[in-house]
């Protein structure tokens, strides 16, 4: 086991070595440092035209954090996404695979290697994240749930990235997939979600039994002296059933991020910023529409319209339903350790087979 | 010396799609030896070489290494194999020593141990000025002896050398010749495949050849030996010589710049040769084969296979 593990660093610092030295890398973080800084002032700028209130600072902190996994999420297919086959193709594979460590110790040491070189570029927007909850009040547990989730995203990013290195033969086809992968799970998912939302439709049926307020009206209350009931009116139409497709935009990474941030609710039970709005969208969604429902105007004149509101509250929705970050993060975990399992059964010798066009050694 | 051979290959075959690469391959290699193996382009070597370092599965046949299966025992076998690729690969950024440590670390050699086997390897190849360059500056020839370097990081008992000659220059060929040599008779079991054919026969005690991915069988490769076969005479008077051999009846099939190139069957023939013109009174300089053993073996071999 202590061997084990000895052989996965050696590999891990192999590999950090030769990316750390590359010009690439240095280049990549400075720009990431530039872009981010930059997007940084440009959003306090804009948001400040609102106001000085807390909101719009959470606004600010949930914004950069979002440009953040924008960025890591880009940049880390670049780092990770020839880890093995580039290799393979300059013949450095096939001597390290007739050493000692196997096929899950050079899958897995490249994977933490990748990881490590993504969460510098996480390290290089520190600063400007840690402005943000300075200067705008961010509770600490936001921070810490965003820094979280954000590590865990590019790790799945990595895993990935790593993962289809070892499936493909080619580093700039298994480069192009990675991206296309980021690309299906940050805009796919929610193409997915609206799309089946509408394909799969319910019908409602809602009865309104109305009140008729033609004779005199109280001045007071607005209710009509004599209440009398209307014919009840049914009406049917379609309403689009996301609590059935609700998952795929749990998949959604940034969904995952917002979702996760502990949320503070005001006193009317709404969330107080951006990262707890977007998280209580994605609640509502879990819930299915109801198929019958009945407005008894009448009803409520009767008591006064004093009946009681039965709508729940976002922070009721919050605390009745899935947290959907988890599912999506577990999703993604099932996703990353597919593709590093993937690469290391191909990566596995002897080999039984080979990719086509590519050699052993 | 061990009692089962150090390289024991039996009915291999190896195919990718209808290409069949290794169609039948079986030979010994012993502890303590050179092996030559020789084909030629596209005969099958490299693929052979890639199953004996454990990175093919064969579809047919047994290989042992040192008794060990490379299919059920893989980590056996690369304990005890050293693998010297065709291709020159190296990690671009890290130095040749700290390429030889990380190889170090990689077959599990504590990191202290790493460092002194890694400047021992770099005196043994010949790359001390180098030692502290990153690998991506080394021209071919000296990438040819990083790769023989890292082949021996963990003092293996069986080594594979595939082209191990080609990019150096002669300087470096007689250093190859001579460490390769002396690692086989520290004990090491050697299979060296490569195209120079007189390079190898300088270094090799045994020949495997193979054409099509068929070895050839030891009957066939004796009767080649046997054949008809140039040897190549100089005298200090070459008229003196050619008028000798036409005296003698001894036909000649052409001269070249280096002397008289005369058909000769077997080595007592040669002898018996030598000893009449001696005793005609011709002045021999230079007396011996027109090209080396492998050499006519393997052309003589190819020459069977075609017709």
């Amino acid at each position: 086991m202590n061997a084990w593990i000895t052989g996965l660093g050696t590999i891990a610092s192999l590999e950090l070595r030769q990316r750390v030295r590359s010009v690439a890398w240095i280049v990549l973080l400075s720009i990431v440092f530039v872009v981010v800084g930059l997007v940084t002032l440009l959003l306090w700028f804009a948001l400040a035209q609102f106001g000085e209130d807390g909101i719009d600072n959470a606004a600010i902190y949930s914004s950069i954090i979002f440009f953040v996994l924008l960025v890591g999420t880009l940049v880390t297919p670049a780092v990770s996404g020839g880890a093995i086959n580039a290799e393979r193709d300059a013949g450095t594979l096939a001597t390290t695979q007739v050493t000692l460590v196997s096929a899950s110790q050079i899958v897995l040491g490249k994977f933490l290697a990748a990881w490590t070189i993504a969460l510098t570029f996480l390290a290089a927007s520190l600063p400007f994240i840690v402005l943000a909850v300075v200067l705008g009040g961010v509770p600490f547990e936001t921070l810490l749930s965003s820094l979280g989730v954000l590590v865990l995203e590019l790790g799945v990013v990595s895993a990935i990235g790593v993962g289809l290195s070892g499936l493909q033969t080619r580093a700039l086809f298994s480069v192009v997939t990675t991206y296309l992968v980021v690309a299906a799970l940050s805009i796919g998912t929610l193409i997915a979600f609206g799309l089946g939302g509408l394909v799969n439709q319910t019908q409602v049926r809602n009865v309104y039994i109305g009140l008729d307020y033609s004779g005199p009206v109280d001045p007071e209350t607005g209710i009509p002296e004599e209440i009398r009931c209307l014919e009840p009116q049914v009406s049917t139409y379609q309403v689009p059933r996301f609590d059935r497709v609700w998952w795929f935009l749990a998949a959604n990474p940034y969904i995952v991020l917002a979702d996760a941030s502990p949320t503070t609710f005001d006193s009317n039970g709404y969330p107080e910023d951006l990262f707890g709005g977007i998280g209580l969208g994605i609640r509502q969604a879990q819930i299915p529409p109801e198929t019958e429902s009945v407005y008894d105007e009448c009803e409520e004149a009767r008591n006064g319209f004093k009946g009681s509101n039965d709508y729940p509250t976002p922070e009721e929705i919050y605390a009745s339903t899935v947290p959907s970050w988890f599912v999506g993060l577990l999703i993604h975990a099932i996703l990353a350790a597919l593709a590093l399992w993937g690469a290391t059964a191909r990566t596995r010798t002897p080999s039984k087979r080979l990719p086509k066009g590519s050699r052993v050694a | 010396m061990t009692t089962h051979p150090a390289i024991a290959v039996e009915g291999v075959a190896r195919s990718f799609g209808d290409v069949h690469a290794v169609r039948d391959v079986s030979f010994e290699a012993r502890a303590g030896s050179v092996t030559a193996l020789i084909g030629p382009n596209g005969s099958g070597k490299t693929t052979l070489l890639l199953m004996l370092a454990t990175l093919l599965e064969p579809d047919r046949g047994s290989i042992r290494i040192e008794g060990h299966d490379p299919v059920a025992d893989p980590r056996a076998v690369r304990r005890v194999m050293g693998w010297m690729p065709d291709v020159l690969g190296s990690w671009a950024t890290l130095t040749v020593r700290q390429t030889l440590e990380t190889t170090a670390r990689l077959y599990e050699i504590d990191a202290a141990q790493a460092r002194v086997r890694a400047s021992e390897l770099i005196d043994l190849v010949g790359l001390e000025p180098l030692a502290d360059q990153p690998t991506r500056v080394l021209s071919r020839g000296q990438k040819q002896r990083l790769s023989l370097a890292r082949a021996l990081v963990h003092r293996p008992s069986v080594l594979l050398l595939d082209e191990p000659a080609s990019g150096l220059d002669p300087a470096a060929r007689i250093d190859l010749r001579i460490l390769v040599r002396r690692l086989a008779s520290e004990g090491a079991a050697i299979l060296v495949s490569s195209h120079v054919l007189a390079e190898l026969d300088e270094m090799a005690d045994e020949a495997v050849y193979i054409d099509a991915g068929v070895t050839a069988s030891r009957a066939s490769v004796e009767a080649s030996r046997a054949t008809v076969r140039d040897w190549r005479v100089r005298a200090l008077d070459p008229a003196g010589l050619t008028a000798a051999l036409a005296e003698l009846g001894v036909p000649t099939s052409g001269t070249d710049h280096l002397g008289v190139l005369v058909p000769v069957t077997g080595e007592a023939e040669a002898a018996a040769l030598l000893t009449r013109l001696t005793g005609h009174g011709v002045g021999i300089s230079a007396f011996g084969p027109a090209v080396g053993d492998l050499e006519h073996t393997f052309l003589d071999l190819a020459k069977g296979g075609r017709s």
